[in-house]
């Protein structure tokens, strides 16, 4: 395969790769990090990449894999990182500030659930992949998916109703 | 769509039991404006999903690993192949009969019994050094330029002297 075909092929869902390692890893660099990484060995594995059925399901789980990999490593160095993306953002109207406020609120939300579901609702509510190709990707059952979906919607909605009553969450 | 519609959606959208097209029609009720105040919460939630699907990476992923390409190498090889080839000519015995071999035979290392000769040799050979030193010294004379020059640099200690009165 020649580097341009490679390139078209990936082009296709490589900010779905993105996205997936920052909803895991948050750190814009890192999960800048981790698509430049798979993105490479999926290159260097070329060869290999006609008897996979779906290159793009594949790449998923790689990301997936890649990101738990850095997580625990993070986890065992006992070393904790505040990822903050620091943004020069000029301030703007009050309401454009309340409504970016309340849309960061529910990413809040999202990050502290625990990382499969935080996966699972990233794939299929922001991706839209159907719940077979979850299973696929994330090597599950689609049982489970659909369960730990349901588990993560709620605990959303839970948490909207919480800063919906008493403005806190 | 009809808001009775809408809120049994929802229900099953949160019982994970939603096909994804019904899940496009929340998302296109829920950025739209007509939300009635007591769904209105869920609006962040599915603006949030749509936007967070227009997420981009900011940097371009780079795949090609910098190959060099069969020219350089043909190349190099051509250059190892004349450095060799230019030692190997002068250092097999026997090629230049005339000056003889260059490469000094083991054992041969022209060593000097004599002590008085020795000594001799020795004294020559440290003034040919010393003399080679000197005349190579000569050339380094405009490296006084530097400690003029650093005199004319005086004026900085004015410096020193405003930043002490400064720190009192």
């Amino acid at each position: 395969m020649k580097e341009r075909a490679f390139i078209t092929l990936t082009n296709g869902f490589k900010d779905k790769l993105y996205r997936l390692a920052k909803r895991l890893l948050v750190s814009n660099e890192e999960a800048e990090d981790a698509t430049q990484e798979v993105l490479l060995k999926l290159w260097r594995n070329k060869k290999k990449m006609a008897e996979y059925k779906n290159v793009e399901a594949f790449a998923m789980t790689m990301t997936k894999n890649y990101c738990y990999d850095k997580l625990k490593a993070k986890e065992s160095g006992n070393l904790k990182i505040v990822h903050s993306n620091y943004k020069d953002e000029r301030p703007s109207l009050q309401r454009e500030i309340e409504a970016r406020d309340s849309l960061d609120w529910v990413g809040k939300i999202m990050d502290r659930l625990p990382e499969q579901q935080r996966m699972i609702i990233q794939l299929r509510d922001i991706e839209q992949y159907d719940n077979a190709e979850i299973a696929e990707m994330l090597e599950m059952n689609e049982t489970a998916v659909r369960v730990a979906l349901s588990r993560g919607r709620k605990i959303i909605r839970q948490e909207l109703l919480k800063k919906h009553n008493y403005g806190v969450v | 769509m009809e808001l009775s519609n809408i809120e049994k959606l929802l229900e099953k959208y949160f019982e994970g039991e939603t096909t994804l097209s019904e899940e496009e029609k929340l998302k296109v009720y829920f950025t739209g404006e007509s939300v009635p105040s007591h769904l209105e919460r869920y609006k962040d939630l599915f603006q949030f999903f749509s936007n967070e699907s227009q997420v981009t990476a900011t940097s371009e992923v780079n795949i090609s690993t910098h190959r060099v390409s069969w020219h350089t190498w043909i190349g190099v090889a051509a250059s190892i192949a004349l450095i060799v080839g230019l030692f190997m000519t002068n250092l097999l015995p026997g090629a230049d009969p005339e000056k003889g071999p260059l490469l000094v035979m083991e054992g041969d290392l022209g060593t000097i019994d004599d002590p008085e000769i020795a000594l001799q040799k020795t004294k020559e050979a440290l003034t040919l050094v010393a003399k080679l030193m000197n005349e190579g010294k000569k050339d380094l004379v405009y490296l006084n330029e530097f400690d003029t020059a650093k005199k004319d640099l005086v004026y900085l200690n004015e410096f020193q002297d405003a930043k002490n009165k400064l720190i009192k």
